[in-house]
């Protein structure tokens, strides 16, 4: 029985592969122009590992100077000039930055106390306080993060004491320092193209079957649902860890990205959201879209996931709707679990939390498409 | 007597408010050839697909090959040959490539599969065109190409569903000669078309459907008789005075007789011997024959009278076409 499974499982993969690699649209579509297009637009965009890319450039944070010193002003002007702090806030005070702290209007606030100067003039080190805001966990830290390499430039004896406001129970996401390199493009064109070539490959796949009738003819032959639906997993698998290599060999060759993970995490972290992506669309074709309308589902799923996943706009700079919609968002977990190990190089095992989310919504898109394939065969067959 | 390989009882599927096959009943014997006549929309693929086990019935149940479509799906399939409008090849591979993924999911051991490839490749006069794309082939050879796929695996019924339709006068004749000599070998065809000439030719028996009933079962000439039992003749015979045609009038079991110069058309009960008799009668009384034709009742004539007219089954297909 187990072995009948392999064998059929194996044959179906084996006859994908036959078909993709005799289709030279599908090559070219799936290995070579997504890639490369996706890698090479943002990389441009971004102008790949010369020109810095700042996710803190533009949070509002309020600038507190207690001091006013003339080191202070220098603080200003180099968290100013450094392009990490585009939208200094300047004529809060403490009390009146630490009110609106948590509104919206402010994410953060950095106070340069009394007795800046004297310290740094004694040789002693001097703090500056920063207080982020705990509703929004991942940029709190991104900000002290980036802060401390700015003021490390600034000068070494002055250090940045962090302040929490409110309580913090929420894992807190360190982003900033790593952000020069093409590393967010990596993780940006990893997480489209996978999403983009594997669920057209599922959904598209399964619905030119259904119309060709080689659905069909697979159905009345004595394989199951579940060796087609894992043959085809098998083989876009493959296909999954190619189109990484691909865009990985892009990334760095062409802009310079230097994840700090391991080649095998990288893979692993790709594949796990290329997985997320065929389940959906198994899901989506047991609705018997048609292989024409799987193109347009495909552009508002990738349209929905810029918005609402945290791919481009930080999931924690989302707020209300747009939040709640993030956190039920399978894919938003996906992009955090890449984020964390090619920016900062988190293990992955320590990521256990998103991993099950992730990998329980994998399951239940695949148990759905095979409860509702099975129920009524037609759907599938015609 | 041969044993039934496929029965059905109260078969019956609803789509919505629709019910496209309505309690049928129906016992197909080994080795038969039965064909499943009727307009489009009719219901024929439809049972097909219940009886391939592609999709569920509503109501009632089926036998095929011995096994049930609902508790034994899966031997069902093993013992099942589809070939039909939905159920196709994968295009880009070559005929080869397809039987060897279907001779894998049919568990055939290797060895095995492959004598059995080249047996069908010769079967059907492959050969070089073994080795090029399905899709690269011809909408008849594709056809062919679909019936090896289905006859792979030597399954004890084969089901062709429109198979005909498409394909150039000559290769559906090659088709219809192609199954009924594997009827002849032992193989259990259902034949389903709603081309009237195919059945009269080749079938043992044929069900008629209709509206998703079947309407009636029999050979073709128990069919083609059950609604008329006349035979008509007619001759080419020019000037034939009315002492003539009164001799003729005068012959046994004739019914109706008229003559307009040149054509005589004599009508009665069916009678064999008919065309015979009335030409032995008029050439004793002198006429000058040119031709004679036997004119029996069609399928044809005889599917229009058992569905109710040319009106209804107009009415039907307009319906059939509004809810496509």
């Amino acid at each position: 029985m187990a072995l009948k499974l392999l064998r059929d499982i194996f044959a179906v993969a084996g006859n994908e592969s036959r078909q993709f690699w005799r289709n030279r649209t599908a090559i070219l579509i799936s290995l070579v122009i997504l890639p490369l297009f996706f890698t090479v637009s943002l990389g441009a965009a971004g102008g790949g590992a010369t020109t810095r890319f700042s996710p803190t450039a533009n949070i509002p944070i309020a600038f507190i100077d207690n001091d006013l010193s003339t080191d202070s002003s220098r603080l200003l002007q180099t968290l100013r000039s450094s392009g990490d702090f585009n939208n200094l806030l300047l004529g809060y005070r403490e009390d009146s930055a630490l009110a609106v702290l948590g509104t919206g209007k402010i994410y953060a606030a950095i106070v340069v106390p009394e007795g800046f100067h004297n310290h740094l003039a004694n040789n002693q080190t001097s703090k500056i306080i920063l207080y982020a805001d705990d509703g929004e966990p991942g940029v709190g830290d991104q900000i002290s993060a980036t802060l401390r390499t700015v003021v490390q430039d600034f000068n070494p004896r002055v250090e940045v004491q962090p302040e929490r406001r409110g309580l913090s129970q929420i894992e807190i996401v360190q982003k900033g320092a790593l952000f020069s390199s093409f590393n967010i493009g990596l993780v940006v064109v990893l997480g489209v193209v996978q999403i983009f070539a594997t669920f057209y490959e599922i959904a598209g796949g399964m619905a030119r079957e259904r119309e060709d009738g080689t659905l069909a003819r697979l159905l009345v032959s004595p394989t199951g649902l579940v060796p087609i639906m894992l043959g085809k997993t098998l083989f876009d698998s493959v296909l999954a860890t190619i189109r990484t290599f691909i865009v990985l060999g892009l990334s760095v060759y062409m802009f310079g990205a230097r994840p700090s993970t391991d080649l095998a995490t990288l893979v692993i972290v790709s594949l796990i959201v290329a997985l997320l992506t065929m389940g959906f669309g198994f899901v989506v074709s047991a609705l018997r879209v048609g292989a024409r309308a799987v193109v347009i589902v495909e552009f508002f799923l990738v349209l929905f996931l810029f918005a609402f996943s945290g791919l481009v706009i930080d999931k924690e700079l989302l707020r209300g709707l747009s939040k709640a919609i993030s956190n039920i968002l399978p894919w938003a977990y996906g992009f955090e679990i890449l984020r964390r190990t090619v920016l900062i190089g988190r293990p992955l095992l320590t990521l256990a939390s998103d991993l099950q989310i992730i990998l329980a919504a994998t399951v239940i898109f695949y148990v759905v498409s095979y409860a509702i394939f099975a129920l009524s065969r037609e759907r599938l067959a015609f | 007597m041969a044993e039934n390989t496929i029965t059905t009882k109260g078969l019956t599927k609803v789509f919505g408010h629709f019910t496209a096959v309505d309690t049928l009943n129906l016992d197909v014997k080994g080795g038969e050839l039965f064909g499943l006549l009727g307009p489009n929309g009719a219901g024929k693929t439809t049972t097909v697909r219940m009886l391939c086990t592609l999709i569920d019935p509503t109501r009632g149940t089926a036998n095929v090959a011995g096994y049930d479509i609902r508790e034994q799906a899966a031997e069902v399939r093993r013992n099942i040959g589809v070939v039909s409008e939905g159920v196709s090849l994968y295009k880009d591979l070559t005929i080869e490539e397809n039987l060897r993924l279907f001779s894998t999911l049919y568990d055939l051991p290797r060895t095995k599969a492959e004598a059995r490839i080249r047996e069908l490749m010769e079967m059907f006069g492959f050969r070089e065109k073994s080795k090029r794309l399905v899709s690269a082939l011809s909408s008849g050879w594709q056809k062919k190409a679909m019936i090896c796929a289905a006859l792979l695996h030597e399954p004890k019924v084969l089901f062709l569903d429109e198979v005909t339709s498409g394909l150039d006068p000559q290769s559906a004749i090659a088709l219809q000669d192609f199954t009924r000599k594997l009827c002849d070998e032992g193989e259990t065809v259902i034949w389903t078309t709603h081309y009237m000439g195919e059945p009269e030719k080749i079938c043992d028996r044929v069900g008629v459907v209709f509206a998703g009933r079947l309407v009636k079962v029999g050979s073709p000439n128990e069919l083609k008789h059950s609604v008329s039992e006349l035979s008509t003749v007619e001759v080419e015979t020019p000037g034939l005075s009315a002492t003539q045609v009164e001799k003729i009038r005068k012959l046994g079991k004739v019914c109706k007789i008229s003559y307009n110069d040149p054509l005589l058309r004599v009508t009665c009960e069916h009678h064999e011997d008919l065309a015979e008799e009335v030409t032995k009668a008029l050439m004793g009384a002198g006429a000058r024959i040119r031709a004679v034709n036997t004119k029996e009742p069609t399928l044809e004539e005889a599917f229009i009278s058992l569905t109710g007219g040319e009106e209804e089954i107009d009415r039907f297909l307009e319906s059939s076409a509004r809810r496509k």
